[in-house]
């Protein structure tokens, strides 16, 4: 299941100006694998994530999605979306929708299913994140947790092939931050391929098969958790490992 | 959709354009844009006693103003019954505002100008003129328990504050007073007799008829009467009052003919018989019981015009603004076709805007109404043509206040759409238009209310909304403030309303307050804020 390579960054370059930001960023990404990419603020792990669903455009090399290029013109890049969702750090629900039409917008505008199976499913993941008692709820008036629990459900509304998360508890309070990461772990390891940019070291090395570390445009140093994490080979993960963790 | 949208642009674009190209280029006279169907159409403000005035039934041989319940009356409107019967035709009128005159009779709307104006060199270079049909001496009209009441030549108007209507002989004979005080000439009659009766001018140029009318109906007014050989010298090609026609009109030496059959005598007839006649202020009882039972039907009509005129025009304007709001949000394209043809829409969009937006509503009226007519020969209907500007003309200004709207919406919301493969259409629709027409409803309130207000300058193109129908009124009757309070006091009315049923439209698009917590008895948590998280099952 694993040999099934789902995404491949190849080569990627991005600039904004003359800054670049991306240097030749090259990833293989397969099938059901949860991969999480740690590295320090402003190396470019947003970037890159903004880059794989396109709301970003490439300034150079290539990312393919099942082996077809995602930069081509004639690929349908709405439909692509619909198939790799986004959590974003500040949560980002529809602020005009309340929790159940937020997860259920996609579904019926993009998806084109019916409104009765939308809800049903909305409803199967909004009670597995636990806000199925929040329906009624506008955005603004939920806490931080529950909104990203919420946008969790609204990107597997769709039933993505992959997910992308870009720091998912940053914004939240600590006291909020394990409700979702439980709700992310729940969905590790369930065939759904996951990115994740995290400063959790603790949930990527427990939850990811690989873990990646950027730092200044580069993919400076990827493994598994216990080879990123134990032994790490570059002197500059070295480094900002041990920033980290005596931080903490 | 966006196809069927492109086109409509176009045509738009096109026709702005053509309109002022062809507007410029094509000066050569046109023939009646309505064609020769048997009418007479003749062109008055209606408003200026005793020449002609509106009234609400055909008493004393009143016309048919068109395109409307009321009447014409008065001096011009008996003559011009005359010519049209000579020419074998039926007489109508077309009430119109002073200065859309002579526009309406190149571009065809109407026949003849016959509204008690003098053939000045001015007017002759763009219209003809027939013979004199009235004679006129002019005349001062002052406060009658003023300063210069008794006065007997224009010598004793030294210092004075005198004003006269604009554009006319009237206004530039003033000239003639030594040490005078000119006052910015003033559009209308009843404007300027108002003016007399507050105070601010001391008193205004006019025609004899028109000074007797107002001596008559208002008992604050007097009109003076010069000494032999010290009132105004007059010019007798500027003050004497003769009917314009298109130049090269087929019938003028007919007009010339049937003017000349009607002898000196018969016209002080006819002039003596206008002023009795003329709408009386009829002060019986409560003034408020008297104007509506006199003018209720006309205040009516024209609260009516005004309030299709705003909500049309609102609402046509809106979809517009968000149509461009849409269109000028759309991602720049990956091909270079594609990218071109956006470049080229939100360019032509940009135009649009500036072009509506920068020039007053009332030169837009006037140049597409009487401009398609003179330049594409397009008769246009007048409420049509209204309509139309009011809504192209809001639509430029809501354009900008979605632009507004759309760009306070948080970058994220965009993006959230992005990400979960939407179109862009289908954002604006399901994510970004909500908020932003809803971040604009405020704006979009204040448009609506500026529409009621600024119809009023579509009297140019003699749409008879509130505000002409309130001149009408006060011409007629001189009750300037009790009728202006009315009208007013209707405006207030209108806006409070719409001010008050946005609020609640904003209150409903916001929902309620709260919301309830559905107890669902298959709900795995009950998760509270800042309460029981549960633990972190994959700590070590
Ligand atoms: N739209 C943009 N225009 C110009 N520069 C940008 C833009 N977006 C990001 N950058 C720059 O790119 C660099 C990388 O930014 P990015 O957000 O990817 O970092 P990051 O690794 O996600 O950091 P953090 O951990 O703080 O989120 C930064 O120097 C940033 O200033
Ligand atoms: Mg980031």
């Amino acid at each position: 299941m694993k040999d099934e390579m789902i995404l491949q960054v190849q080569n990627l370059h991005k600039s904004f100006g003359d800054h670049e930001v991306l240097k030749d960023i090259n990833l293989d990404v397969h099938k059901g694998e949860v991969m999480s990419i740690i590295g320090a603020s402003g190396s470019g792990k947003s970037t890159l994530l903004r880059n794989i669903n396109l709301l970003e455009q490439p300034t150079g090399g290539d990312i393919l999605f099942h082996e077809k290029s995602i930069l081509s013109d004639d690929f349908d890049v709405t439909l692509y979306r619909a198939k790799v969702g986004m959590v974003f750090q500040s949560f980002n629900l529809f602020n005009n929708l309340n929790v159940l039409q937020n997860v259920m917008v996609g579904q019926t505008t993009v998806l084109k299913r019916d409104a009765a199976a939308a809800k049903t499913h909305a409803m199967e993941l909004l009670e597995r994140v636990g806000m199925a008692p929040y329906v009624n709820a506008k955005p603004d008036q939920l806490s931080g947790g529950q909104q990203q629990r919420v946008a969790i459900a609204r990107a597997e509304a769709m039933d993505p092939e992959v997910l992308l998360f870009d720091e998912p508890t940053s914004a939240l309070d600590p006291e909020m931050v394990d409700e979702v990461l439980n709700t992310m772990s729940s969905l590790a390891h369930t065939g759904l391929t996951m990115i994740i940019v995290t400063h959790e070291m603790q949930f990527a090395r427990d939850v990811s098969d690989v873990v990646c570390f950027m730092n200044d445009g580069v993919l400076a140093e990827t493994g598994t958790p216990e080879q990123i994490f134990e032994h790490p080979q570059e002197q500059r993960t070295q480094e900002f490992l041990k920033r980290y963790l005596s931080r903490v | 959709m966006s196809h069927m949208l492109k086109k409509w642009w176009a045509a738009l674009a096109v026709l702005v354009v053509g309109i002022g190209v062809a507007g410029a280029l094509h000066r050569t006279p046109v023939q009646a844009a309505g064609k020769d169907n048997g009418e007479f159409k003749v062109g008055m403000e209606a408003g200026y006693a005793p020449f002609n005035w509106t009234q609400s039934d055909s008493s004393n041989g009143a016309v048919k103003i068109q395109g409307s319940n009321e009447y014409a009356n008065g001096y011009d409107v008996q003559i011009a019954k005359r010519i049209a019967k000579a020419l074998g035709k039926k007489p109508v009128v077309v009430k119109t505002d002073w200065d859309g005159l002579p526009p309406a009779l190149t571009s065809g709307k109407i026949d003849a100008i016959i509204a008690g104006m003098s053939p000045t060199p001015e007017r002759r270079k763009t219209i003809d003129f027939t013979n004199t049909y009235y004679v006129s001496n002019m005349t001062m009209v002052v406060r009658k328990d003023g300063k210069y009441a008794n006065a007997t030549s224009l010598k004793d108007f030294k210092g004075a504050k005198i004003t006269g209507q604009l554009s006319t002989s009237d206004y530039d004979a003033i000239d003639q007073i030594k040490g005078v005080i000119k006052e910015p000439a003033m559009n209308n009659f009843p404007a300027m007799r108002a003016a007399i009766e507050s105070g601010t001018i001391d008193g205004y140029a006019s025609e004899i008829p028109e000074g007797s009318s107002a001596e008559a109906a208002n008992p604050n007014l007097k009109m003076i009467h010069f000494a032999k050989g010290q009132g105004f010298k007059t010019n007798p090609d500027e003050s004497d009052l003769a009917i314009g026609v298109r130049k090269g009109y087929e019938y003028k030496a007919k007009i010339n003919e049937v003017l000349a059959g009607i002898s000196q005598k018969e016209r002080t007839r006819i002039m003596n018989e206008a002023v009795a006649n003329q709408p009386s202020t009829g002060n019986t009882g409560n003034w408020f019981v008297g104007l509506m039972q006199q003018y209720g039907g006309m205040l009516l009509r024209g609260t009516g015009m005004t309030i299709l005129l705003a909500v049309v025009g609102t609402l046509v304007g809106f979809i517009i603004g968000l149509l461009v709001g849409i269109i000028r949000t759309i991602p720049r394209p990956r091909s270079m076709g594609k990218r071109g043809l956006l470049r080229f829409f939100d360019w032509l969009l940009a135009v649009y805007i500036e072009v509506f937006r920068g020039t007053p509503m009332i030169v837009q009226a006037a140049v597409l109404y009487y401009g398609s007519a003179q330049a594409l020969h397009l008769s246009m209907d007048r409420t049509v043509a209204a309509l139309v500007i009011v809504s192209i003309n809001t639509g430029a200004y809501i354009s900008e206040i979605i632009r507004g709207g759309i760009t306070s919406v948080d970058n994220g919301q965009f993006e959230a759409a992005n990400a979960l493969g939407m179109t862009h259409f289908q954002m604006m629709r399901k994510v970004i238009l909500p908020q932003a027409v809803r971040n604009s409803l405020p704006a979009v309130t204040n448009e609506f209310i500026v529409n009621i207000k600024d119809t009023s300058v579509l009297s140019v193109i003699s749409v008879s909304e509130l505000f002409f129908s309130g001149e009408t009124i006060a011409g007629q009757n001189f009750q300037f403030f009790h009728t202006y309070l009315v009208i007013s006091a209707i405006y207030l009315i209108m806006t409070f309303t719409i001010s008050r049923a946005f609020r609640l439209i904003e209150k409903h698009m916001d929902g309620p307050k709260n919301y309830n917590v559905m107890n669902n008895q298959m709900q795995v948590e009950t998760p509270h804020i800042g309460g029981t998280t549960t633990a972190r099952k994959d700590a070590e």
